[in-house]
């Protein structure tokens, strides 16, 4: 079906309302209660635009609840739509708090946005606000500001139509309307966090990123969540090159769509480990800073020393850094094999698949054997040398068992942070996730891409330039 | 002078015990219904005289009766169950006619449900009763029951090979239930919120099936228009809105009630004639025409036609009839503070004009009753309401809020100056010092 959007004859889906057709088109519609992953309801009617249908006098419409019908003429920018909506956030803005200045949502809330674009700078009311609870806890992951909420009730229709476990709703009538959860019960379940991203204004946010950082400062790379082998895409949000703030999803039509689980957005936490160090030695008195060069050295003179060598990656490493360790498995002579845990009990029907190897299937067409930590204990166990590469892998193994092993053992960990447990000869520091770039391909086989948000600590180094190190000394041995 | 028309909506409730289906049954009850199933009439036809009788609803918007139930889908292109909702969730202010028919003569509603569900080939429909309304419910309930054992409800309706089942459900208490869509929301068990057309109720209604929702009086008009045909109907009321109304007058009259009078009557004769004239012997400062949603009249208008075009010819709306009388000691911004309340307190909150703006209407009217308010407030009332009316939300009640502001800006614009310029309501000012005198 063709429209005309603005002067230019696009090609829509009919299947779609009128504001999905320009968003499609590049056009923007200013939009509150409308997200193109919940059914539209029409309520907060800022959509407002000018059409025309055959010899029909121009109208202006809400778009969200506007059918496309063939030949129709749209204008965006008239200036009855331009009316509409100012009228429309003037009443909007009548008992909104206007706390901008301490609100985490400033810089990023459509509010704020469309009052700057439509030039609406004063008004007309007079009355006091109105008043409601500022700060109103739903469980330990959200609050809630029902002050700053403009009803768009984006975040009950989430709960109802996404998770399927409806848990808030809009109490009280007219203005004396708020959302609430039912029985103010604190909010369940691994997807809450999504309700802060659907929120247009700063009504809800995330306990962990209140007050954290303003939005405008986070440097925003797009990457792919680890946290299972569903590989969300997701965009990292570092505060200027240091800590990770936030983590959030990315939209992505194959994978994830407008949503990630819990368990992704708050690896954030997670991403921001303390005491990296380039590389450790075991020396006279324990593990001792060194040189990447040193530590390089001395495994690779232990593999020249030993026979009956074992490597193990991480789930985690890329599918760069796997074909670079199948290399060195080769030259290892040991079979290639990466650390496969058991599922856990994350898994749900809509996202999480509760395995935790974001590249499991990367791994997998790559050859490498998984083998589940208990196995790889056995192995370990009658093992001269034994090298644990990639990210997570001390956790994945657990660090009990590590800690058990025989010094008699010359075990080498390669992990973002390690332990110090007897058996470690040496430990090398490496780029986290977000540190480095490379590929994970998702259990459906879609490749997802990541990408290093900041830089690595001082000294620490890429996954693929140790490999590449340990294959040099390999070969100029052969 | 009381005209000689005849009256039959109101007739039957004259009788002792009308409300049972012994005296209504003698009193010609189901006649009509019976005729259609014994002499198996079209349903097309049977809705064609109705259109024909040219019936406006009388919930408040005036659309042809007749007309809504030829939107129904075919049945026989569209498989799909169908459904008729009756709107007796009777809400706005100053109206109470359904409140009487239900209570005094149920099986006429009844009557009046079977044939549009005949018209309109359904087998269920639903009459959702305002929750305050406690007797008429009982009736009603009571009324059904007595017709459902003397197989007038339910299958195969005295023998004649059609069903159809009559369901009552209670309101809650909002008046946004009144609204067609937000009715049918409530019937399913959901919040009252109204829903955005389109899709409208005939393709998508109730449970998503094709549904019609009509005012009880609509209904209660059928049987007598099936029982005596479209052109005895036309004889009373006026050209474009034909037939007898109730119409219901309160405030500060002698003898406020709910009068059978023909569409057309003048306003004037509704107010001197049936109810008694202005109380205490004062005289007349403005009138609302059909409920607190139609916008308010000067008293230089009461010599006006109550029919749908006529009053629209004024800037005011028919509504439901419902005549509202404020004397001359009434104060007309405390009127409209009332009114504005009550819209504030009734939207559902869906929209942000109407959420919001209801709200703001009512500060701002309360602001300017207490003495508190600026000129600029009134350019406010007059500005709010234009941005929150009309089509700019989902259904009318930003509409119902803005229309009577607007009217009292238009004919009461002086008093309102007179608020803001002395700094306190004049009116009761004035009747304090008298009191004092």
């Amino acid at each position: 079906m063709k429209i005309t959007v603005n002067g230019r004859e696009v090609e829509v889906d009919p299947s779609k309302p009128l504001i999905a057709a320009c968003h499609d088109n590049e056009v923007d519609v200013p939009n509150y209660c409308y997200h193109p992953g919940l059914t539209p309801v029409g309520s907060c009617r800022i959509c407002q635009v000018e059409v025309q249908e055959g010899e029909r006098p121009p109208r202006v419409v809400a778009a969200c609840r506007t059918p496309v019908s063939e030949g129709m003429i749209v204008d965006t920018n008239s200036e009855a739509a331009h009316e509409t909506r100012r009228e429309c956030l003037e009443f909007l803005l009548k008992d909104h708090p206007l706390d901008c200045p301490i609100c985490d949502k400033a810089g990023e809330c459509t509010l704020q946005d469309y009052t700057y674009a439509e030039g609406q700078s004063s008004g007309q009311s007079s009355e006091p606000r109105q008043n409601f609870e500022k700060r109103k806890s739903l469980g330990d992951k959200i609050v809630l500001d029902q002050e700053r909420c403009i009803l768009c009730s984006r975040c009950v229709r989430f709960f109802e139509e996404v998770t399927e476990k409806p848990q808030l709703t809009v109490a009280g009538l007219g203005s004396r309307s708020r959302i609430e959860t039912f029985g103010d019960r604190d909010l369940t379940g691994n997807y809450q966090g999504n309700i802060t991203d659907l929120c247009p204004v700063g009504a809800l946010t995330l306990k962990n990123f209140r007050f954290k950082a303003r939005v405008w400062n986070l440097v925003k790379k797009g990457s792919t969540c680890g946290e299972c082998s569903r590989g969300c895409s997701v965009s990292v949000e570092v505060l200027r090159q240091g800590e990770v703030k936030r983590i959030r999803p990315r939209y992505n039509e194959q994978v994830n769509r407008w949503w990630i689980c819990d368990t992704g957005r708050f690896s954030s936490d997670r991403a921001n480990p303390e005491g990296r160090v380039p590389a450790l030695l075991r020396g006279y008195s324990g593990l001792e800073a060194c040189e990447v060069e040193d530590a390089l050295d001395s495994v690779t003179s232990a593999y020249r020393a030993h026979d009956g060598h074992l490597l193990v990656v991480s789930p985690w490493v890329t599918v760069e850094e796997g074909e670079a360790l199948l290399e060195l498995a080769a030259s290892l002579k040991t079979e290639p094999i990466f650390l496969s845990p058991t599922p856990s009990e994350l898994k749900d029907d809509l996202l999480h698949t509760g395995d935790p190897c974001p590249n499991r299937r990367g791994l997998m067409d790559l050859g490498f054997i998984p083998k589940s930590p208990e196995e790889v204990r056995e192995l370990l166990s009658t093992a001269e040398t034994a090298t644990l590469f990639g990210e997570r892998i001390v956790e994945l193994i657990g660090p009990e068992p590590l800690d058990e092993l025989p010094t008699s053992l010359r075990l080498f960990l390669f992990d973002v942070s390690g332990i110090d447990a007897p058996a470690i000869a040496v430990h090398c520091g490496i780029a986290s996730w977000v540190e480095r770039g490379g590929t994970w391909v998702n259990i459906d086989g879609h490749v997802g891409r990541i990408q290093a948000t900041r830089p690595a600590p001082a000294g620490v180094r890429q996954p693929l330039s140790l490999i590449e190190g340990l294959l040099a000394a390999q070969e100029a041995v052969q | 002078m009381i005209p000689a028309g005849e009256l039959y909506l109101l007739k039957r409730s004259e009788l002792r015990e009308s409300h049972t289906l012994k005296v209504a049954r003698k009193d010609g009850a189901y006649s009509a219904l019976e005729s259609i199933l014994e002499e198996k009439r079209d349903p097309a036809e049977v809705t064609l005289v109705v259109k024909n009788s040219g019936l406006r609803g009388r919930g408040g918007a005036g659309f042809p009766t007749g007309l809504k139930w030829t939107f129904m889908p075919d049945p026989e292109k569209d498989t799909r169950r169908r459904y008729l909702a009756v709107n007796a969730d009777e809400s706005e202010p100053g109206t109470c006619k359904d409140r009487v028919l239900m209570r005094d003569d149920p099986h006429c509603l009844i009557e009046g449900c079977l044939i549009a569900a005949y018209a309109m080939r359904l087998e269920a429909v639903y009459i959702y009763v305002r929750g305050e309304y406690r007797l008429p419910y009982d009736r009603l309930q009571a009324a059904i029951d007595e017709a459902r054992a003397a197989n007038l409800i339910g299958d195969n309706i005295l023998g004649k090979g059609f069903s159809c089942e009559i369901h009552m459900h209670k309101g809650a208490g909002a008046y946004i239930c009144g609204e067609e869509t937000g009715l049918m929301e409530s019937l399913e068990g959901k919040r009252g919120h109204p829903r955005p057309k389109p899709p409208f109720p005939a393709g998508f209604g109730l449970w998503g099936q094709p549904t019609t929702v009509n005012n009880v009086e609509s209904i209660f008009n059928v049987p007598f228009i099936i029982n005596r045909g479209a052109d005895w109907f036309r004889s009373m009321g006026t050209e474009a809105s034909p037939g007898n109304f109730l119409c219901g007058i309160s405030g500060h009259v002698r003898r406020p009630g709910v009068y059978e009078v023909p569409l057309g009557i003048n306003a004037k004769t509704i107010l001197d004639e049936y109810a008694g004239g202005v109380w205490k012997g004062r005289s007349l400062k403005a009138w609302i025409p059909g409920g607190s949603s139609t916008g308010l009249l000067p008293a230089e208008l009461i010599d006006t036609p109550m029919d749908h075009d006529s009053i629209k010819g004024t800037g005011s709306m028919f509504g439901t009839g419902a005549m509202i009388i404020l004397d001359e000691t009434a104060c007309t911004v405390r009127a409209s503070k009332v009114i504005a309340r009550f819209y504030d307190h009734e939207s559902c909150g869906q929209c942000s004009q109407c959420r919001e703006g209801t709200q703001w209407l009512s500060e701002i009217f309360s602001r300017i009753e207490d003495g508190h308010g600026t000129m600029q407030d009134i350019d406010n009332l007059e500005r709010l309401s234009r941005n929150m009316a009309p089509g700019k939300t989902i259904c009318a009640l930003a509409d119902a809020a803005a229309i009577p502001t607007l009217a009292v800006i238009k004919h009461f614009r002086e008093e309102l100056e007179a608020h803001v310029k002395q700094g306190c309501c004049p009116i009761k000012t004035r009747q304090e010092s008298e009191v004092l005198a």
